[in-house]
């Protein structure tokens, strides 16, 4: 076995977000589920029309943050992968020279479903545990007819053994195609993947040729920063929100989830940079560059990113809250009128400013303790 | 002027623990050319790193002009080394999403130097200025990292089996094109090197053997890179 099932507890990011969006899916789907099995029971009109919102509800917080939270696993496996494959070329390369096959390399890259394996099983049961108090709120003014928790298998199958097999099967074929590629090129960290050996004009002085470098070198993680501070963004406001539209409960979940979420892919994404640069930081220390320097060639190109990042999410929720509110709960009485909230903006601006430049300047110290000598170590 | 004083190192711990430099004392002037010679294994790395400061001693001082460096902090240790030295290693130690332009650009910016194409020129690089380390050579890279290291105008550079990867004719050019560097802007250099035949191109040559210093020796005739053996 070339990648081992130790190899896979090391992809917590991956474990991280199939974990939450497991948890908010299977809390809304089993509610769903659980509530059309009353449909008959309905018997007055705003019942039905609380029932129909409910539903809604439930499809569009399951489609948004299950695709949004899909999208961003893949991503991220596909990092994993050319990670891996990236940091361990000398041993695939002479693997590969020894005459092993992509296919048998590539099948060991299958124990990467396990890290989605144990973050939906997670997921799953950590939504099991909110349960109860989610659907006593749900229906706190007892609007609907009684119902109560019923397990689904289905659901078991749709969120955590699909989910498994399914993103074993991409690792494998990703990083077959990953892996077709001249020994030699593997040996020698020559990657036909697009992102090395990256052109780059000149700039005025080196510090900014390294800091394009670092940011082309690494495109994936642009991605995860600006991930980052839109669920940091979005998920904040949103859960602000919540508290006067839906509950102080359904505003916690959401303030966990995006603060989980936010700070798990901002760490995968700078510990990624730093450790992938930290020769080369070694380097320029050798020669006389100060850490600001090299600060500001490897994390500050970066910031952009970030800001993009967090005036996305801020949109984004507005957007999503609004459609909600206008469509969803349309002929409902007493949802309150939802306006973009400035306070709640500057606030959770600050906030972002305050925690994304203190983590910053916390990785500078990162930075400090990379020793020169590093640079010799092979 | 360098002032080494009874400069000792060990390596390991417990009893893995055993000596790489082993008191070693010497004087260095300004502008001089010192090449050290020895066996694989007898410390001359470890020598060029301390002296230079990337790495410390256990015990002994080493001064530049009265200025110990032994008790820097790194900060202190980084800045002088932006201003005094450079280095060219064994390894090269390219940096390896970088071009060549860039990366002798990177010695090249710390002086403030924006003529730093001369030096990929003389090196015989100047139609590779836009390759990546992965696709030179050995000997390319070798002069790559000679270029970055000449691009800083130091005033001491450290050169640690700068021709090794090089074959005999490309060897003497950039060799010759060093010592040419060396005589027109003074600066102090220190070589390592396993070929006997370039100590003849120093002022000192150092012979160490397992972490001491048997000899020193001056030469009264220096010979041009043409004129040694190889
Ligand atoms: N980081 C280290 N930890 C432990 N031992 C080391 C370390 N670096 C070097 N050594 C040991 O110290 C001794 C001297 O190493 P050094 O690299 O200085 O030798 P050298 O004279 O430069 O040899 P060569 O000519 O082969 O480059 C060697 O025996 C080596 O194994
Ligand atoms: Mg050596």
């Amino acid at each position: 076995m070339i990648v081992s099932i130790k190899d896979s507890f090391k992809l917590f990011g991956i474990f991280i977000i199939t974990c939450c969006a497991v948890t908010v899916c299977n809390m809304f789907l089993n509610y769903y589920l659980d509530i059309i099995d009353i449909e008959s029971l309905i018997n007055n009109e705003y019942a039905q029309i609380f029932y129909d919102a409910q539903i809604m509800t439930c499809k569009v917080v399951c489609a948004v943050s299950g695709g949004c939270l899909l999208a961003t696993t893949v991503v991220m496996l596909f990092f994993y992968i050319k990670h891996y494959i990236d940091s361990h070329g000398k041993e695939i390369g002479i693997l590969k020279a020894l005459g092993y096959s992509d296919f048998r390399i590539a099948r060991s890259f299958s124990v990467f479903g396990l890290s989605v394996f144990t973050g939906c099983i997670a997921g799953y049961l950590i939504s099991f545990a909110l349960m109860p108090s989610f659907y006593e709120l749900q229906n706190e003014d007892k609007i609907l007819p009684e119902f109560s928790i019923s397990f689904h298998p289905a659901l078991f199958i749709i969120l955590v053994a699909v989910p498994a097999i399914v993103f074993a099967c991409i690792a494998v074929i990703h990083s077959m195609r990953k892996l077709k590629q001249p020994a030699v090129n593997l040996l020698k960290g020559i990657t036909k993947a697009k992102g090395k050996n990256i052109e780059i004009k000149n700039k005025k002085n080196f510090i900014a040729d390294m800091k394009s470098s670092v940011i082309r070198n690494r495109k994936t993680l642009v991605f995860f920063i600006c991930f980052s501070s839109f669920c940091f963004a979005a998920m904040i406001q949103m859960s602000a929100s919540m508290k006067d539209l839906s509950s102080e409960y359904m505003g916690i979940m959401i303030f966990i989830i995006g603060v989980t979420l936010a700070f798990t892919t901002l760490y995968i994404a700078v510990t990624t940079v730093i450790n992938s640069n930290s020769k080369n930081i070694a380097m320029m220390r050798v020669f006389g560059y100060q850490t600001s320097q090299c600060k500001t060639a490897v994390l500050d190109g970066y910031r952009p990113a970030a800001y993009i990042g967090f005036f996305i999410g801020t949109a984004y929720q507005f957007g999503l809250l609004k459609m909600m509110v206008e469509i969803v709960f349309a002929d409902f009485e007493g949802v309150p009128e939802y306006n973009f909230d400035v306070k709640m903006f500057l606030i959770t601006l600050a906030a972002f400013i305050v925690v994304y430049e203190g983590i910053m300047l916390i990785y500078s110290s990162r930075i400090k303790s990379i020793s020169v000598k590093e640079v010799m170590s092979e | 002027m360098i002032k080494i004083k009874n400069l000792t190192k060990y390596y390991g711990t417990g009893d893995n623990r055993f000596k790489v430099l082993d008191d070693i004392s010497l004087e260095i002037k300004d502008g001089e050319y010192v090449v050290v010679l020895g066996a694989s294994g007898s410390g001359k790395s470890t020598l060029l790193n301390v002296v230079s400061g990337l790495e410390k001693s256990d015990s002994g001082s080493i001064c530049y002009d009265e200025k110990s460096i032994s008790n820097m902090s790194e900060k202190q240790l980084t800045s002088f080394r932006k201003d005094n030295t450079a280095f060219i290693f064994q390894q090269y130690y390219l940096l390896p999403n970088l071009n060549v332009e860039k990366n002798v650009k990177m010695g090249a910016d710390l002086y403030g130097n924006k003529d730093y194409k001369k030096y990929i020129e003389a090196v015989g690089l100047s139609d590779k200025l836009k390759k990546f380390p992965n696709e030179l050579s050995g000997g390319e890279q070798q002069r790559v990292s000679i270029a970055r290291a000449l691009a800083k105008n130091p005033k001491v550079l450290f050169l640690d089996e700068p021709t090794g990867a090089l074959d005999e004719k490309t060897g003497r050019l950039v060799l010759d094109y060093i010592i040419k560097l060396q005589k027109e802007q003074k600066f102090t250099m220190i070589m390592v090197t396993h070929n006997s035949n370039i100590a003849e191109t120093a002022d000192t040559v150092v012979r160490m053997n397992s972490g001491k210093i048997i000899e020193v020796t001056k030469n009264q005739h220096k010979k041009s890179a043409y004129e040694i053996g190889w």
